[in-house]
């Protein structure tokens, strides 16, 4: 008797233990029903997703519809939408990242355009919609970036230039896994363009910036959280994120320096989102005055020009339109994340000082070199 | 510590009534049946969990050839990555190795007041989710430290991480050898004049080390592979505090899965050959015991 209840717990515990992953598989959700809308983004904009969807709750249009979310590392969640990860929305850091998608069939080439057919909205007061500010399609919150420094500025951070004196420690996500960080390092690049330097210049600038940073926390969140927690003086940031810490409570200041890079975060319904009626009202709704409003109140520069008229006086602005560069004007996303953020270190003929790609993988090398 | 629950299993088997005529080829086919079961289902369990995975990283790490794997494994990024988390690794679980084993003599040897309750803490590494704990040191022994304590951003700070995730590997390896460890030799040696120190030299050491080696080699082996923990304690800057998890993470979201696969491989490997060694060196200790 006895050998035979051992021979029946060992039974038991091997089934249990190779049933254990079927398990797992079974309690998978099932196809999501119509009235959930899956929203994948990125780390930052997390926080505002959980106001915008209870307000949109509370409307007409989007009652009983519940929201599952995952929020992380810009490209990380990018990866995971584009191996198959459950998506209705996808609202990620920067454009290549849209482009990631398209190539693995999960949103439409025209992803776009789904602002003015789906959203209403139009860059030209036509139709009575809604205008746009700004003329980069696809685009539901513009932001730009600033500084967070410890209360009463103690180093006195007004500028980029000021971020590359010596004993400044410079706090900003990994390049290579965070899109804020990639919005980060431009800034720095656009503002020395901004004030007349030449592209070498800037990439001069970028290099002692990166030797200055002393952390790159994989995410733009897991960046504020090592500035808070204490590491380095000056932490870039996108300006509705400090602002939102400050709000939380955080003991932070903000420098918006008065030449920055404005920061376009994109949103798309993908191909299962586009079927799902739930989440096309919801795209709608970020669209509409009252998302924006939401937005706007959260810190975001809302893309709405009534939105926008109305609450511009809460944002510092800038002197001239050259001042706040876009990436636009800096060659458009494909060209400039090929020049400064390509894996593929390559030097032009002739000369050896800065790359023609992968200009900030080479300058984390020789940051690390020189160590 | 591999061969010593074997044993154990076969001294229980003898203590049994000798069984006879039906009931004996019963037993004979039923455990025969069962056993048959046990190791289909080991089989496709392992298959599925552990070896089909395995087998895809291999392929991926080596679709391109070994010269790309090479490559890969060969960036200065790779290697900083890999020599800060070898060192931090083989530093904790050296640490861990002593620490763990007095960890495990106190729980074993001593009485004193809530000694279950510590018993029961030793496992919490396992429970605690990694990214907490790390940002639980950062917060106990990082910039706003209340003891003035900064060890973010070098390789202290991702070590002592580490030897908190990796604690409960040495002090479970060791706990259960030295439970049932019976005092006779200590004590024959003690009436002989030995010293204290030379009882534990000489006769308990020895009896422990198989499990010793073991445990230190799992924790090793978990050392290398840990993000969660470490990757905030470490400020991850490239080329200088980044950890090769995070780096293999970071390689992994940028399209560049070869090299992904290629630098775990190479974790894998070295793992591989550190886990057989300390179990080929613990199973020989043990047999030259037996």
């Amino acid at each position: 008797m006895q050998i035979r209840s051992s021979k029946w717990f060992r039974l038991a515990a091997v089934g249990t233990a190779a049933a254990l992953p079927l398990t797992i598989l079974a309690l998978e959700p099932a196809q999501a029903a119509s009235t959930n809308v899956s929203v994948v983004g990125y780390s930052v904009v997390g926080p505002a997703y959980k106001i915008l969807e209870a307000d949109f709750q509370a409307t007409p249009a989007g009652q009983g519809i519940t929201f599952t979310n995952s929020f992380g590392a810009s490209d990380t969640e990018t990866n995971d939408v584009a191996e198959g990860q459950a998506a209705d929305i996808v609202n990620l850091s920067y454009e290549p990242n849209m482009a990631t998608l398209v190539g693995d069939g999960r949103i439409s080439p025209n992803w776009a355009l789904q602002e003015r057919t789906i959203g209403g909205v139009n860059p030209a007061a036509r139709f009575k919609r809604q205008q746009t500010t700004y003329h980069t399609p696809g685009i539901v919150t513009d932001s730009v970036v600033a500084f967070a420094v410890r209360p009463g500025n103690p180093l006195g951070i007004e500028k980029w230039g000021d971020l590359v004196k010596s004993g400044v420690q410079v706090v900003t996500p990994n390049p290579v896994t965070s899109g804020s960080a990639r919005w980060n390092l431009l800034a720095g690049y656009a503002a020395q363009i901004s004030l007349g330097r030449t592209p070498n210049e800037g990439q001069s600038y970028l290099q002692s910036l990166i030797s200055n940073t002393v952390a790159q926390p994989t995410s733009g969140s897991a960046a504020l959280a090592a500035f808070i927690g204490g590491t380095g003086n000056v932490l870039i940031d996108y300006e509705d994120d400090i602002n939102a810490a400050i709000a939380a409570g955080d003991k932070l200041q903000i420098v918006t320096p008065p030449e920055t890079l404005l920061i376009e975060n994109p949103i798309a319904l993908t191909y299962t989102g586009s079927a799902n009626p739930a989440a096309v009202a919801f795209y709608k709704y970020l669209f509409s005055v009252s998302g924006q409003t939401a937005f706007a109140d959260l810190g975001y520069r809302s893309v709405l020009k009534s939105v926008w008229a109305s609450t511009e006086s809460k944002f510092p602005s800038f002197k001239k339109s050259t001042d706040l560069l876009t990436v636009e004007s800096l060659g458009g996303w494909p060209a400039v994340n090929f020049e400064f953020f390509s894996n593929t270190v390559v030097f032009p003929n002739g000369n050896t000082t800065f790359p023609s790609s992968g200009i900030v993988t080479y300058l984390e090398k020789f940051a690390g070199s020189t160590a | 510590m591999l061969a010593a629950p074997h044993k154990q299993t076969q001294a229980e088997g003898a203590k049994l009534p000798p069984a006879t005529g039906r009931q004996f080829r019963d037993v004979r086919a039923a455990s025969k049946l069962s056993r048959g079961a046990a190791k289909g289902l080991a089989i496709t369990y392992l298959s599925l969990i552990v070896l089909i995975p395995l087998a895809a990283l291999m392929t991926n790490a080596f679709n391109k050839g070994l010269g790309s794997f090479w490559t890969a494994v060969t960036q200065t990024e790779s290697i900083d990555a890999l020599r800060l988390t070898l060192l931090c690794a083989f530093v904790a679980s050296a640490i861990n190795a002593v620490a763990g084993l007095a960890t495990a003599w106190v729980l074993v040897r001593d009485r004193f007041a809530g000694q279950a309750i510590v018993n029961a803490l030793i496992d919490l590494p396992f429970a605690l989710p990694t990214v907490v704990a790390g940002v639980t040191f950062y917060t106990l022994y990082g910039p706003l430290s209340p003891f003035h304590v900064n060890i973010t951003g070098t390789w202290i700070g991702v070590t002592v991480a580490i030897m908190f995730v990796t604690l409960p590997f040495t002090v479970r390896s060791v706990q259960p050898v030295l439970e049932s460890l019976t005092f006779n030799a200590e004590s024959a040696a003690a009436t002989l004049g030995a010293s204290p120190a030379r009882i534990f030299r000489t006769i308990t050491l020895p009896a422990l080390m198989p499990a010793l080696l073991t445990g230190t080699g799992l924790a090793f082996a978990r050392a290398i592979g840990e993000y969660g923990s470490v990757v905030f304690i470490s400020n991850n800057l490239p080329y200088r505090s980044e950890v090769a998890s995070s780096y293999i993470y970071s390689l992994a979201v940028s399209d560049q899965t070869n090299s992904a696969a290629s630098v775990a491989v190479a974790l894998l490997i070295i793992a591989l050959i550190l886990l057989i060694f300390f179990n080929v060196t613990a199973q020989r200790l043990a047999k030259r015991r037996a």
